[in-house]
This record gives C-alpha cells, sequence and structure tokens, in this order.
C-alpha cells in the first residue's frame, strides 16, 4: 500500500513538474477523442436521417370502393401480424384521395386523369409501413395473395421503388464508410498517442538510469509511467466530455433547425450512452498508453 | 569483500576492454584504481556495479557473484552499494531532499524513517539548508554531495565513486575527498575510479593501476604512475 501511494505521488510529480510534456500529451489524447466523436456524432446524424427517411416510406394498399370494413379489418390483421410490417394505419376514401392528390402534386397527367373521373375514385385504404425498406417487397408479394388481391384495387408503391433502392444502398454505404472512417482515424490516432507517450518517456531515459543505478526494480521504474498514462486518458477524456456537454447545447438547436422535422436526438444519444462512452474511451486510450508505455519504458530498463 | 579473478571484457566484435584482470579489496580500504582514457577502469566500475557482466572470470562482491547475478537481484546488490559519478547523475524535477529520499524509497522504507535519516545525512555532506532546492539550483560540488548524501543514506558496506571529480574545481574536488575520506573511516570501503593524478598522490593509500585492460601495478601507498 506504502509502494501505491508512492507511485501515485511519483506520477503526480511527474505530471505536473513536466507540465508541458504533460499538456502536449493530453492535448493529443484530447484530439484523437475530438475524431472519434466526430465520427460518432455523424454516425448518430446519419442514422437519424435514414431512420427518417425510412419513417416516410410506406405502402398505400387502395381497396376497390365499397370494399366492407370486415374485408379493410382482416388485411389489416393479417399485415399487423407481419414481422416485417412496422405499422398499419387505416385510411378512409377521403383522406386516400386527398393523400394521393398531394403526393402527385407534380404529376399533371395524373391529376388531369383524376380529374376526368366524377366523384372519388378511392375506397378506403391501408397506409403499411415496414420494418426495413427491403422487406417492401416482401409485403407486397403478401398482399397479392388470392384471398386479398380481388379487393385490392391498386398498390402505390412504384414511386418508393427507387428511392427505398438508393436508400439501402445509401445506408449499406454509410455504414461501412463509418466503420472504415472510424478504423482509419482510430489508427491515426493509435500512431500518434504511440509516438507521443514514446517522446513522452524518452525524455525520461536519463531518469530511468539513474533509477535503476539506485536499486530502484522494474516494477517501481515502470508503475508511475503506466499510471500517468492512465492519469493522461482520464484527463483527456474529462476534457472532452465538457467540451462535448458545451457544443451539444449550443448546437443542437442549430443541427435541429438543420433537419427541420426530423428528430435526431443528439443529447439523448449522449444522455443514454455518455456513462458508458466515457468509459469506453478513458479504459481504451488507457489500455494504448500502457501498452505503448510498457514498451517504451522496456527499452530503457534494459541496461 | 571485492574480488575479481581472471576477468576478460570483450565487446563484439573484438574489443578487449579488459584481459584478465585479478585482485581483491579488503573490507575498510580506500582504492584508487588509476590508468589513463581507455585503459578499462570504467569498465571494471560498471563490471562492480553490475551493469555489465564479465565475457569470462568471477567478479565477487560481498556474497554476490555478478557473473552470475540473476536480473531481479541487481537492484538488491545496488541497495548494498554506494554509487558516485562524474555527472552526479541526480533526477532533475526532484528536489535534494526527493533525490536522497529516493534510494530510500525504492526499498520500501517508510516515510517516518525517511524523514528522519535524509536531513542527518543532508546534515554529514554539508546541504541540510539546501533540502528543498531542485539539482539545476546548486553548484557542481554541491551535486556531487547530493549524489554521495544518496550513496549513504543505505549506509553501504562499499562506495564506488566513478570520476567523482571529474567535473570539479581543485579545490572543491578536494573537498569531495575528503568527505570520502571521512565516509572511509566511518568503515565503509571506498573504490575510487580516477585519472586524476594529484588526488591520488596526496591519498597515499592502495592504488591499482590499468593499461590496455590489463592491471600493471597494485601498490599498497601508492602514487599516480603510468609506465
Amino acid at each position: 500500500m506504502r509502494a501505491f501511494f508512492r507511485m501515485i505521488t511519483f506520477a503526480l510529480q511527474g505530471i505536473f513538474r513536466n507540465f508541458w510534456l504533460s499538456f502536449v500529451t493530453t492535448s493529443v489524447l484530447f484530439l484523437t477523442l475530438v475524431t472519434i466523436n466526430a465520427v460518432l456524432v455523424l454516425n448518430v446524424l446519419a442514422n437519424a436521417s435514414i431512420r427518417a427517411i425510412e419513417d416516410r416510406v410506406q405502402i398505400e394498399l387502395y381497396f376497390v370502393p365499397g370494399t366492407s370494413e370486415d374485408v379493410v379489418k382482416s388485411v389489416r390483421g393479417y399485415l399487423i401480424g407481419l414481422p416485417q410490417v412496422k405499422d398499419v394505419t387505416t385510411v378512409s376514401a377521403d383522406e386516400a384521395l386527398a393523400s394521393f392528390t398531394e403526393r402527385h402534386a407534380n404529376d399533371a397527367e395524373i391529376l388531369a386523369a383524376l380529374n376526368e373521373v366524377s366523384g372519388n375514385p378511392f375506397g378506403d385504404a391501408l397506409r403499411v409501413q415496414a420494418e426495413h425498406p427491403e422487406d417492401f417487397p416482401f409485403i407486397l408479394e403478401a398482399v397479392n395473395s388470392p384471398e386479398f388481391s380481388e379487393y385490392i384495387k391498386d398498390k402505390d408503391y412504384a414511386d418508393y421503388q427507387t428511392v427505398i433502392e438508393q436508400l439501402s444502398a445509401f445506408t449499406e454505404r454509410v455504414y461501412w464508410g463509418g466503420i472504415g472512417l472510424a478504423a482509419f482515424f482510430g489508427l491515426i490516432s493509435i500512431l500518434i498517442v504511440f509516438n507521443t507517450i514514446r517522446v513522452a518517456i524518452y525524455t525520461h531515459r536519463d531518469e530511468i538510469a539513474v533509477m535503476k543505478l539506485v536499486g530502484a526494480k522494474d516494477w517501481f521504474i515502470r508503475a508511475p509511467f503506466l499510471l500517468e498514462a492512465i492519469m493522461y486518458a482520464f484527463a483527456a477524456t474529462v476534457i472532452m466530455t465538457i467540451v462535448l456537454m458545451f457544443a451539444l447545447f449550443s448546437l443542437e438547436p442549430l443541427i435541429t433547425r438543420f433537419f427541420a422535422g426530423v428528430s435526431v436526438n443528439l443529447s439523448q444519444f449522449y444522455v443514454e450512452n455518455g456513462i458508458a462512452l466515457f468509459f469506453a474511451q478513458w479504459i481504451g486510450l488507457s489500455l494504448l498508453g500502457v501498452a505503448t508505455t510498457m514498451m517504451a519504458v522496456r527499452k530503457f530498463l534494459k541496461t | 569483500m571485492i574480488t575479481l579473478r581472471n576477468v576478460t571484457k570483450t565487446y563484439p566484435p573484438d574489443v578487449h576492454a579488459l584481459r584478465g584482470v585479478t585482485f581483491h579489496i579488503e573490507p575498510g580500504e580506500f582504492v584508487s584504481i588509476v590508468g589513463s582514457s581507455g585503459s578499462g577502469k570504467t569498465t571494471i566500475a560498471k563490471l562492480l556495479s553490475a551493469e555489465e557482466k564479465p565475457s569470462e572470470g568471477q567478479v565477487i562482491i560481498g556474497e554476490w557473484d555478478i557473473s552470475r547475478i540473476p536480473h531481479y537481484q541487481i537492484p538488491t546488490l545496488r541497495r548494498q552499494l554506494g554509487m558516485v559519478f562524474q555527472d552526479y547523475k541526480l533526477l532533475p524535477k526532484k528536489t535534494v531532499f526527493e533525490n536522497v529520499a529516493f534510494a530510500l524509497e525504492v526499498a520500501g522504507d517508510s516515510s517516518k524513517h525517511i524523514k528522519e535519516i535524509v536531513p542527518q545525512v543532508l546534515k554529514i555532506v554539508g546541504l541540510a539548508d539546501k533540502a528543498h532546492r531542485y539539482p539545476r539550483q546548486l553548484s557542481g560540488g554541491e551535486q556531487q554531495r547530493v549524489s554521495i548524501a544518496r550513496s549513504l543514506v543505505h549506509r553501504p558496506k562499499i562506495m564506488l565513486a566513478d570520476e567523482p571529480t571529474g567535473n570539479l574545481d581543485a579545490v572543491t574536488a578536494r573537498e569531495i575527498i575528503e568527505l570520502l575520506k571521512r565516509i572511509n573511516e566511518f568503515g565503509t570501503t571506498v573504490v575510487l575510479v580516477t585519472h586524476d593524478r594529484d588526488i591520488v598522490n596526496a591519498l597515499n593509500r592502495r592504488v591499482i593501476t590499468v593499461q590496455k585492460g590489463e592491471v600493471v601495478s597494485d601498490v599498497a601507498k601508492g602514487k599516480y604512475h603510468l609506465g
């Protein structure tokens, strides 16, 4: 216990008596965390955008006018029982007409055709949301069954087909791009942290030699440097957390305005995952620092 | 106390720093090992502090055989040796007190004991009033005194001084040698590695002369003389 307190004391002395070296090391660790959090925030924003678009993509099933309410209910019940279906809303004939008109507001041909029909050509409709965009073909196939097909006049999905395909491809690209970006910056960060700590230890090489000459055991020399690495990681993580909190408070209104109408919930993400992220970043940086310190100190302990 | 038996030290590929060196030092002796640059005297100092191992032969210090000592036992050996160097080898970011205390801290001594013993040792070397200064705030002579104080805290049976006056003016050098003589009078064996003729001649103690890696003379009350 006495030795442990001594090592803590030595580590703190090392940090404060080599202030500029400590400042530079902590800064590099902090910048590493900035990179990681930037990738993280981009990922959250991209996911929120995709989720928002996914939520808006839906199939509308228009029933033959005069279809009984029981049939509509039974189709709804069948669809809602499918694991691929997220939600099914019933839309009245009037609402269906209004929705169709709104969605094709820029398509003069369709609107002209609609005007030529007297009265409301729509029956009731069901608005179906899928769990995933790639589930729509399956859902369409499901309602094509002979049991229901005679009651369904039209399926308004074709307009979304391209969007869904593009969205699926985009989602995948964002996912792999995010992983690639995180791996790339992660690698750069590891190299920077590795070199910074090596330089920091290099400046202590004479001290390490002196410690050995006065009879210090290897672990007694190594431990304060390891504790320093853990303390640097802690300081960088605390600073990052404080900066992030300020950034979230000041930028969230701007982000919400930018993603008009889309619920991004960036602060919610950090509220839910903040503690886990704090420890993950601290432990991650500490492990990196400890591994680098072990390697760097070992070189000077050989003499 | 210290025995070198047919010691050879060869650095790759074929640099022979020492060849067949043999001598014995009794407890309580004050021995100067002299020689010109490259003669092998610093290699002897490195063997005695276990910084190097002999290529052949035996180096015995007390009960330790340096040629066979395992790595993990070297710190224990060094705590029983007092070592003083030409470049002082102080920790620059620690105060005088902390530098001296460090030698006790590595051995796990209690803070209470450290607070008692360090001021006593600093008093012996005349630095009681400079305990809280950093090495850069001291003169060369004062830094060497700190180094001696650090080597004394363990009450070592052997003190190894490798060119302790090499960076000091003549007056300060004499003061340091006087300090080593006092330490020797208390019973500590002192091994002084030096090429300072005046100091060796003034000491009038045993002198081992090394040339080209070999012991060329070993005189009980010798002078500095290079053949």
